[in-house]
């Protein structure tokens, strides 16, 4: 067995067991049902739903697009049939493949289905509208984050090493990123947050690894209590630094940094090319993670060492090394994370990552332990966080309580439900002890 | 010496010093741990106090200062760790006047009752925690757990109205009942679709959190007249009463009478039931436990079950006992004793006898930061940092050993059965 077999074991794909299948394919036929029955007859029969695409910044559009009206009764009755249908496919023909893209399909349809039932308006009166652009623009904030939460648990537990502190990394890359950003307050200023944040959350990296590496704590028990430890050191700071010396916290948000036109192309532009620098920053580390990962000598020993280090040893690998590098690498990507979400929420606040790290970390295992995997899933709790605070602005007859305990339903149905009992890497979690 | 008196036979063998350390390996490695945990905060306090901070700056300016700002910091340290004993435990000065004069017992006594009466929920969710752990099984949800305890609890206690003795074990169960509940997802769905616990529970805290701004704004739980987030109260008849009556200015309240109850339950549970058996064989030894037919399907369930309920009790007995109501900021944030229950567990080595110790000392804690806030001025979040660091170091007893350079001796790390995303 070579070390590429080794690190390939993750790789062999287990085909969606057929009952599990069946599982999803119910879920999405209950989903389109309830589409059409409840958001599509239970609208009134002449009921209205826009959508616009304005950019944020409509002067400087070269063009604009127009708004989108339907009737909203028709139009999901629409919906939840073809969610109904994708749904009767899969469950009839139970494919081996794509199973998964067809539910995020009905998920989006679902989403859509939502917005358009929200915001419809009696009768030909003025007719709301949502504007796609802004949702996607707001939504990307939280998924930028999670993805950067995502991808330091992809390095961490990719070697072998449960980072269950992200949350914790998050913090401590919020607090140290707002206080930088204000003592330096120029055009440069977030550029050293961003540099300083990844120090802080690759310091508590380090005292992760440190623990759990030399001394083989038990890296859950570290991660939670590190967490419960940045949290009320956060707090701490927060009052006994932060709220007599102002100064240190002014709440400044990065600026965007718009792509030359590129930006100006509808929808993609404002959602795409006019974000800040802290979302470049994410798409350049997803490529740049999942190339090293996966195309690298340095990645397979990684896989190798969180699949079997023992035989990674025997090749000469060293395991250690390579666990403690990507734990620190991980969680400097961890605290630029937490500064990004800083540079998008403004002033640092004790407890306001209100358990980011830990949907990153979901939307890790949802994406399998894969780069790519954990953006798709981020996007989809990003979406689903960003809704649950914006849908109370329209007229919808559910509490704020109970809409923002979607995300959390959400990824608990995503972990229990649809990934089932996902591999990790076969090492995740167990210290070693080299003899 | 009790050895050799029972076993005359045995030749008397002088006990080395390797040996002692290692018989007292645990209590030894707690209290270094605790040391280094206010050795810690005391830094943090040294690098954060303005007063303390200025003192090292002048430390050229003139021969004295190295000696002077040494003193503010140490004066500085001194201040808030005495005001924190003074806050939990005793205040030496009140109780020497007590003493003399007589009088004042009720200033004396306040700061040991409020610790009681702080320890009294923690010991029981501390317990639930320390069950699962012990079956290999992580229960961040405690505080959610607790949450629930305390919605269920409270509409019971609020809504009915019966004599005392139905009322309180009826609030009591309806918050075991809540705990239940909650644990009972994060159970039945690591059993039937293997969704890792630590994820579900997390996830099933903020849900909490959500549900109870949900219902403290509903018609149902709001107190009539209020908009603000805030429950109705509790019958007097389901309260906890203060156990030296209503009159005495001390907390401590007959809620003592339950978490001995636990304790004894817990001790009962896993040394002696069958259940309880089962559950550690899980924990010590998943495949062992397959192999000699533990269906570890129920086993995760039932540890939910009595880990949610435990918690669950402990949030009504909060509230019960002090407050007899909910309002918003009821166990959030990092203070939430389901959160501390987790490092009162892992301290008090998830051993029932370890826990109620391990809850007196981050009680004293607790209540002993909110002294020292309240009388030096420093954030009470400092005592949360000290009990997350002594955990760390209780978590890995080798560094502690190579901290105080104790060689010749086992280490018992705490070892726990999880084991990543896969278990």
């Amino acid at each position: 067995m070579t070390v590429a077999d080794v690190a390939d074991a993750h790789e062999v794909i287990t085909p969606v067991q057929s009952g599990r299948t069946r599982v999803i394919a119910s879920i999405m036929i209950v989903i389109g049902l309830f589409t059409a029955l409840a958001f599509g007859f239970g609208s009134g029969s002449d009921a209205h739903s826009a959508m616009s695409f304005a950019p944020v910044n409509s002067t400087n559009a070269p063009w604009l697009l127009g708004n989108l009206t339907v009737l909203t009764r028709w139009t999901n009755v629409v919906l939840g049939l073809i969610m109904l249908g994708l749904g009767i496919e899969v469950y009839v023909r139970r494919p081996k493949r794509g199973v998964m893209a067809r539910f995020g399909g009905v998920s989006i349809l679902f989403m859509f289905a939502l917005l358009f039932w929200a915001v419809r308006t009696d009768g030909p009166s003025q007719v709301t509208t949502f504007n796609l652009t802004a949702l996607l623009i707001g939504s990307s904030a939280a998924t930028m984050v999670l993805v950067f939460g995502a991808l330091s648990g992809v390095m961490c537990e990719r070697s072998g090493v449960v980072n269950i502190a992200i949350e914790g990394q998050f913090i401590g890359g919020a607090f140290a990123g707002s206080v930088v950003a204000s003592i330096t307050n120029n055009y440069f200023s977030f550029y050293v947050a961003a540099i300083v944040g990844a120090i802080v959350g690759g310091l508590i990296g380090l005292l992760l690894a440190f623990l759990s590496l030399r001394y083989l704590s038990d890296q859950i028990i570290v991660g939670v209590v590190l967490v419960t430890m940045l949290g009320s050191l956060s707090s701490y700071l927060n009052l006994q630094v932060l709220t007599p010396f102002p100064n240190f916290n002014l709440g400044n948000l990065a600026p965007p940094l718009p792509v030359p036109l590129l930006y100006k192309i509808p929808i993609l532009g404002p959602v795409f090319f006019n974000q800040s620098g802290f979302f470049y920053l994410m798409i350049v580390l997803v490529a740049v993670v999942s190339f090293a990962l996966f195309k690298t000598k340095y990645g397979l020993h990684v896989r190798a060492v969180g699949e079997h280090p023992e035989a990674a040893a025997t090749v000469g690998i060293n395991v250690i090394r390579v666990r403690y590098i990507n734990v620190v690498l991980g969680g400097a990507i961890a605290g630029v994370g937490g500064v990004a979400f800083m540079a998008s929420q403004g002033q640092f606040q004790v407890g306001y990552t209100s358990g980011l790290g830990y949907i990153a970390l979901a939307a890790m295992i949802f994406g399998r332990w894969r780069p790519s995997g954990a953006v798709v899933a981020s996007i989809m709790f990003g979406v689903s966080v960003y809704l649950s605070y914006t849908l109370q602005q329209f007229d919808v007859p559910i509490s704020l309580y109970i809409l923002q305990m979607f995300p959390y339903l959400i990824t608990i149905a995503v972990v229990a439900g649809l990934i089932g009992r996902v591999r990790p890497p076969a090492a995740d979690g167990i210290p070693y002890r080299h003899d | 010496m009790t050895d050799t008196a029972t076993h005359p036979a045995t030749p008397r063998k002088r006990r080395t010093y390797g040996e002692w350390l290692n018989s007292k390996s645990a209590i030894i490695v707690t209290a270094l741990a605790l040391l280094l945990g206010l050795v810690v905060g005391a830094l943090i306090i040294t690098t954060t106090s303005p007063a303390v901070l200025d003192a090292w700056r002048g430390m050229f300016h003139s021969w004295g200062a190295p000696g002077h700002a040494l003193k503010v910091n140490f004066d500085t340290v001194g201040a808030a760790y005495r005001s924190m004993f003074n806050g939990s435990i005793i205040d030496p000065s009140g109780f020497w006047h007590s003493l003399t004069t007589g009088k004042g017992w009720t200033n004396t006594l306040t700061p040991m009752s409020e610790t009681l009466t702080y320890a009294i929920p923690l010991v029981i969710a501390s317990i639930g925690v320390g069950i699962a752990f012990q079956t290999g099984i992580f229960n961040i949800g405690a505080n959610g757990q607790a949450v629930l305890g305390g919605i269920f609890g409270v509409t019971v206690g609020s809504m009915l109205h019966m004599p005392t003795v139905i009322h309180v074990p009826l609030t009591l169960a309806a918050g075991v009942v809540g705990g239940m509940v909650w644990g009972a997802v994060p159970g039945l769905l690591k059993a039937y679709t293997g969704a890792h616990e630590v994820i579900v529970t997390i996830m099933l805290n903020y849900v909490a959190y959500s549900l109870l701004a949900f219902a403290l704004f509903s018609t149902a739980l709001q107190q009539p007249g209020q908009q603000n987030d805030i429950s109705r109260t509790m019958d007097p008849s389901s309260q906890l009463a203060p156990l030296f009556g209503a009159n005495s200015g001390l907390r401590v309240n007959y809620g003592i009478f339950v978490s001995i109850a636990v304790v004894i339950f817990a001790w009962w549970f896993l040394d002696r039931s069958s259940i309880g058996f089962d559950f550690r064989v899980t924990g010590a030894n998943p495949s062992a436990a397959r192999a000699s037919g533990i269906n570890a399907k129920v086993v995760v369930v039932l540890v939910f079950l009595i880990s949610g309920g435990l918690a669950g009790l402990a949030g009504i007995v909060q509230a019960a006992s002090t407050t007899p109501q909910l309002s918003g900021n009821f166990l959030i944030g990092s203070a939430g004793i389901g959160f501390t229950a987790i490092t009162v567990a892992l301290l008090g080595r998830n051993r029932p006898m370890g826990i109620v110790w391990a809850s007196l000392l981050f009680a004293a804690l607790g209540v002993g930061g909110r002294a020292m806030q309240g009388t030096t001025g420093i954030p009470l979040d400092l005592a949360t940092v000290i009990q997350s660091a002594i955990v760390l170091f209780v978590a890995t007893p080798v560094l502690v050993k190579e901290i105080f350079r104790l060689r010749n001796t086992q280490t018992n790390a705490l070892r726990l059965a999880t084991k990543g995303w896969s278990s």
